[in-house]
């Protein structure tokens, strides 16, 4: 199976040969590597390779896979080029904008309504967390077509605030 | 001593509180808002009350339901642990006047010491250093005076200020007049009050607090230092006990720790407190004020002097005198500890609630884990970010910081972002090592410091279990994705793994 990947930002591909627990697989353009996988906990795998013993803990986060071993974090996309078309985050390609959350929270104030003409940098939507508020801008100026977020409500991390055109 | 105690808080410090009470065979009382119902402290408690809805103004700040919930449960006292209730001085006046023991300072020594202005008058009629300042608004050449007498640099602060409105450094004669003429109409614009006063400015400062032991017979020792320089947004994150600063130079311990008593001293004080001091660059200290409650950072205290503070804290307010003298003190090995938040370093350290889905705690030789979190529990998103506090013991400092490093690297949690990996970073920074501290040091280290770069195989490793990860999860359809929710982690192993 072939797979291309996102990794900090830079594109790659890996070809899973064989899979787990005695998988083999080639990353890149770089010869064929095996490894030993086990997965001992949901989302942990421990891989033997070449030797040595590394536990990698898998999450996902928005745009992707956050992946940690050994306190160095990699942030990963998967795409498989025959299944899946690569997943869109937050901005869009038709002039539209959504400003999203950035962080989970309530939403506590609410400054634009739709219709407002907004400024980049401009304060749209105040979310509030663990006593922390969060003020979420317009990171470019424009109309807003559409405000989702309501006072009072509780957000997800990455869930569309306000609409920009 | 008391049959039934109640925990006025929530949280690890709550936990806390329990652990020492229950060794003490002495019954626990949890109070917990709408959205603590399965926190560990209720989950913990012998007994249980409902205090109110998830706003903590609605619930934990209610001196009235507080004390409802304590008259229902029968209790002889309330423990009010750290922030919410602990320093208000009507609530523990409204605990004696209920009869019930206010496990904690009198509600006149915390009106003395509560409010930073009145502490401070405390500390200088007591004779203890305070930072240079002329407290009070006056004209340029008051100030141009003040800055020649003490030297620059010197600090502009608005009277009426805060939140670093009105602040300004100045660094010669030269500058001053223009400072002031632009700190002054920057504070008129923010409080309405033009009026700017001139403190000497400590470059590079140190924060150094003391603890504060007294019985209410008139006994008080003080427990050594805790270096607490360590802070992110004037909030401090790792605290250590010695201090590397007093360790080179072991006579600051008794130079500040007497300064300490004999502040607290003016103040009546008894139960635990911790007087909090600015150490400049010439190592002299400066008072700061005092918190008149257990802090946050006391299990550093504990691991290097073998005491339980919180027994201690029970047993003063049932009327124990306390039975060892300042030259019974004795401090062994050091100790560091770091807090640990849901919060995420890479994303401006913004709170991350939410649901862990993994856990798995640091454990062997040396450590001390004060936390208030379980696997599958959902981290709140109405009160603050503390998880819990990772605390190690060691014969030396090196030896702690290296034990902290293991500690850290155990450590996981899952499902929300956590600072487990910046502190690690700090730990294994040359100037935290070395012991260079002061309180600037985090926006020093961000500054210099860029995200470590990991060894090329790390990379191919990480590639691996993302392909594997996805594959296995790829084979049921992809739902909608605005749940939010982890779909990778819903559907656990799949075909790849089998």
């Amino acid at each position: 199976m072939k797979l291309s990947l996102t990794i900090d930002g830079a594109e790659d591909h890996i070809e899973i040969v064989a899979p787990a627990p005695a998988c083999r697989f080639c990353l890149g353009d770089g010869p064929e590597r095996t490894a030993h996988v086990e997965a001992p906990e949901p989302g942990v795998y421990s891989i033997l390779m070449d030797g040595r013993s590394y536990e990698a803990r898998v999450e996902e986060a928005r745009g992707g896979l956050v992946v940690v071993i050994d306190g160095y974090r990699f942030e990963i996309d998967v795409r498989d080029p025959r299944r899946w078309s690569r997943r869109t985050h937050g901005r869009r390609t038709d002039g539209v904008e959504d400003v999203t959350a950035s962080m989970p929270g309530k939403v506590v104030r609410v400054l634009v309504g739709a219709g407002d003409a907004v400024e980049a940098g401009q304060g749209l939507v105040v979310v509030e967390a663990m006593k922390m508020q969060n003020e979420m801008k317009a990171s470019r100026a424009g109309k807003v077509v559409a405000v989702p977020a309501k006072e009072g409500a509780t957000v997800a991390a990455g869930e569309v605030l306000v609409t920009i055109e | 001593m008391f049959r039934k105690v109640l925990i006025a808080n929530r949280g690890e410090i709550a936990v806390r509180v329990m652990r020492t009470l229950r060794e003490m065979d002495i019954r626990t009382v949890a109070v917990y808002s709408d959205a603590d119902r399965t926190s560990l402290h209720v989950r913990m408690a012998d007994e249980a009350e409902h205090v109110g809805p998830s706003a903590s103004a609605e619930s934990y700040l209610r001196i009235d339901r507080i004390l409802d919930a304590a008259r229902k449960h029968g209790v002889d006292a309330i423990h009010p642990g750290y922030g919410f209730l602990s320093e208000n001085a009507d609530f523990a006046a409204a605990c004696e006047a209920a009869g019930i023991v206010f496990i904690g300072p009198s509600a006149e020594s915390i009106r003395m010491m509560g409010s930073k202005t009145a502490a401070r008058r405390t500390a200088v009629g007591a004779g203890a250093p305070v930072v240079p300042g002329t407290d009070r608004g006056g004209t340029a050449e008051e100030a141009r005076a003040f800055a020649r007498q003490h030297g620059y640099p010197v600090l502009l602060k608005a009277v009426a200020g805060g939140g670093g409105k009105g602040m300004r450094r100045v660094d010669g004669d030269a500058d001053l007049e223009s400072a002031l003429r632009n700190a002054s109409s920057e504070a008129e614009r923010a409080f309405h009050d033009p009026e700017v006063y001139v403190e000497k400015l400590i470059e590079r400062p140190r924060h150094i607090e003391i603890q504060l032991l007294g019985d209410r017979h008139g006994n008080m020792v003080h427990l050594g230092e805790r270096e607490c320089s360590i802070q992110r947004r004037h909030q401090k994150v790792i605290e250590e006990c010695p201090s590397p600063l007093v360790a080179l130079h072991p006579e600051m311990r008794q130079a500040m720790g007497e300064a300490a008593i004999r502040a607290a001293r003016a103040a009546a004080y008894y139960n635990a407190g911790t007087v909090e001091f600015l150490v400049d660059q010439d190592r002299r200290f400066y008072f700061l004020e005092m918190n008149t409650r257990l802090q946050v950072e006391h299990p550093v205290t504990e691991l290097v002097t073998g005491l339980d503070l919180v027994k201690l804290q029970v047993e003063i307010a049932d009327g124990a005198r306390l039975l060892f003298r300042q030259e019974d003190i004795a401090w062994r090995g050091s100790a560091i500890e770091c807090r640990i938040y849901a919060e995420d370093p890479d994303n401006n350290f913004l709170p991350s609630p939410g649901k862990l889905t993994r856990l798995t705690r640091p454990s062997g030789p040396g450590i001390r884990l004060d936390g208030c979190v379980y696997d599958g529990w959902t981290v709140p998103m109405e009160y603050d970010p503390l998880l819990a506090k990772l605390a190690v013991w060691a014969a030396t400092r090196e030896e702690a910081v290296s034990r902290m490093i293991r500690a850290l690297r155990e450590y996981d949690v899952g499902g929300i972002r956590t600072n487990i990996g910046f502190f690690r970073q700090i730990l294994e920074d040359p100037e935290f090592r070395a012991g260079n501290l002061h309180t600037g040091f985090i926006d020093e280290f961000l500054a210099r410091n860029r995200t470590p770069q990991a060894p090329p195989e790390l990379a191919a490793v990480a590639a691996l279990a993302a392909a594997l990860h996805a594959s296995a999860n790829s084979a049921r359809p992809e739902p909608p994705r605005a749940t939010g929710a982890s779909r990778w982690l819903d559907t656990g192993r799949g075909d790849l793994l089998r």
